[in-house]
């Protein structure tokens, strides 16, 4: 967001230090060094180098103990990278079947939703949705159906409360979808058109076409159910982690052939502001990695 | 003195006067889990966060009461700024047949120096919860550009206190900044246009303009041929730059920052763009 009314409190900043009446320095490089008694002079090469890769710990037990298990599972799989996927996948394929982790997932959910740490409940709610279990659907459809707040924080006309919600609810959606079940298609669909925030909608969509290979008959099955003004969404260009640029270009190509209505009109000009007297040049390379 | 430098000036008295009320602060009792785990990568760098104070502009009287002293607490504004510096400078792959753009592009739009990317720029911080951050542009020639980020992008239960949503809105303001430098008139709703409108489903909104991997050689970001064909928005900069954190960063970017770059990408792709979605990125498998 560009700002009018701190662009002029900038400004009478300025004024206040050329009229000297304020004391201090405003030049950059002038000014004392951040500090902590904590700092590391170690490298996070070498950080990153002595953590152990593949090392999940278990889903399992009952009550409490099968809720710490989660606790701990969700905590290591924030952390871990894309080559641990399969290490996670395997450890959720074998705790499918024992209901008191599915549960224990569905409160990690609920708390760190509750709590605000979006991110915890997008990891948690990631990994319910890849055990593919009745159960963990079962509240995912739940979970899709929450009502969005309608108080809060509002920024540019967005409710943030609403955009957080609809976020979690997207992935969830994802992971209904991902079951690839009739019973459990049926409201990824109703969702597609109904569910009131566009996030969901659109990650409906897009999970319902990605679980079915992208197909002609997904996609005509779904179109029924899209709202009339986001039937472009239907083929929105989806970029996935490792496609090539051959790929993803072809697929851009043909989107922007077949919707010539979303080019941009041409950007416009503006009056040239004067230069600036001195600027900064503080091009010092990052230490080294 | 002309009639703005004349309000200018009357308004900094009364800035002034208000001063006493700085000390506010946002939220520091926590971090979010993307947060904690991004700073474990590299347990509170010492040499990174010196170099950063500077090449981000960063005044100490704007952060003192805010970690500038206490640099290693992850529950405070400045090692939360700091982190996500450290993900944009070391975090992405630069894989020029796959990512968007390159670490030199989201470095040149999100650091102080003036560059091709924008004139000189530092980075401040607000208490204000109505926005995610600002662009404030010079008024006097001997000023400098301002980029504020407020608190919803460190407030632990904000869902964009991660640091890619964090690093992503100094892409947003960053792109204003380009703006400025390169003469162009993206609206009057706070450097957007008014919305809701077409797709757009907020109070400011841009257009996408939709460019194919490959297309700009690393470092190239800022150019634009001032037609459609080569421009970027800065919604636009900041999703493709989302979307490169989760799809296109190191293989030890934790997966908790992955993955809430994507779900930031993909909300913020279908209801910022007046010509309908922008690119969904991330994956529709759940894990």
């Amino acid at each position: 967001m560009q700002s009018r009314k701190w662009r002029v409190i900038s400004h009478a900043g300025a004024a206040v230090v050329t009229l000297g009446l304020m004391s201090g320095s405003v030049a950059f490089g002038a000014d004392t060094r951040p500090g902590s008694e904590q700092g590391s002079n170690i490298p996070p090469s070498r950080v990153i180098a002595g953590r152990k890769l593949h090392q999940p710990p278990g889903l399992s037990g009952t009550g409490e103990d099968a809720r710490k298990s989660v606790k701990s599972f969700v905590t290591w799989a924030g952390q871990s990278v894309v080559e641990e996927q399969g290490d996670a996948r395997e450890v959720l394929r074998s705790a499918a079947q024992n209901p008191d982790v599915i549960q224990a997932f569905t409160e990690e959910i609920l708390e760190a939703h509750k709590s605000g740490d979006s991110s915890r409940a997008l990891v948690a709610l990631g990994l319910l949705g890849e055990m593919r279990t009745y159960e963990g659907a079962k509240f995912l459809a739940e979970f899709v159906r929450m009502p969005l707040p309608t108080k809060g924080t509002v920024i540019e006309g967005e409710l943030q409360e609403e955009a957080q919600q609809a976020r979690l609810q997207a992935k969830a959606v994802a992971g209904i979808a991902y079951l690839r079940d009739p019973e459990f298609d049926r409201e990824v669909l109703y969702q597609v058109g109904a569910h009131p925030s566009v996030i969901v909608r659109a990650e409906a969509i897009s999970a319902f076409l990605w679980n079915r290979g992208d197909s002609l008959e997904a996609r005509k099955e779904v179109e029924q159910y899209v709202r009339r003004e986001e039937l472009l969404f239907l083929d929105r260009v989806r970029r996935v982690s490792g496609e090539t640029a051959e790929t993803f270009n072809r697929k851009l190509t043909a989107y922007l052939k077949a919707h010539p209505e979303v080019q941009a009109p041409k950007p416009e000009p503006k009056e040239p502001r004067p230069p600036e007297e001195k600027p900064y040049t503080f091009d010092v390379t990052p230490p080294k990695f | 003195m002309n009639f703005k430098q004349g309000i200018a000036l009357m308004s900094s008295l009364l800035a002034f006067g208000l001063g006493a009320e700085a000390g506010a602060v946002c939220t520091q009792t926590g971090a979010s889990q993307a947060d904690r785990d991004l700073w474990n990568t590299h347990g509170c760098w010492q040499d990174f966060f010196l170099w950063q104070y500077q090449a981000y502009g960063l005044k100490s009287g704007d952060w003192s009461n805010r970690g500038w002293n206490d640099a290693c607490n992850v529950s405070l504004e400045f090692p939360k700024h700091w982190n996500a510096s450290y993900l944009l400078t070391y975090g992405m792959l630069d894989n020029f047949a796959q990512s968007f753009h390159g670490t030199a592009d989201y470095r040149g739009t999100a650091e102080a120096r003036s560059s091709n990317f924008h004139d000189s720029l530092y980075h401040g911080i607000t208490d204000r919860t109505d926005v995610f951050g600002t662009f404030s542009p010079r008024f006097w020639p001997w000023d400098t550009d301002k980029v504020e980020t407020a608190c919803p992008l460190y407030n632990p239960n904000a869902s964009n206190s991660n640091p890619a949503s964090r690093a992503g809105d100094y892409m947003h303001e960053g792109w204003h900044a380009n703006f400025d430098k390169h003469n162009i008139n993206n609206g009057n709703t706070g450097g957007h246009r008014p919305g809701p409108q077409g797709s757009c489903t907020i109070n400011g909104c841009d257009y996408f303009y939709f460019h194919g991997i490959s297309k700009y050689a690393f470092g190239a970001m800022w150019e634009n041929d001032g037609t459609a064909n080569r421009f970027h928005s800065p919604n636009q900069v900041q999703v493709e730059f989302l979307c490169d954190v989760s799809d296109q960063s190191q293989w030890w970017i934790p997966l908790s920052v992955r993955q809430t770059a994507a779900a930031d990408a993909n909300s913020r792709a279908v209801s910022r763009f007046i010509n309908g979605p922008g690119y969904s990125c991330g994956s529709p498998r759940p894990w």
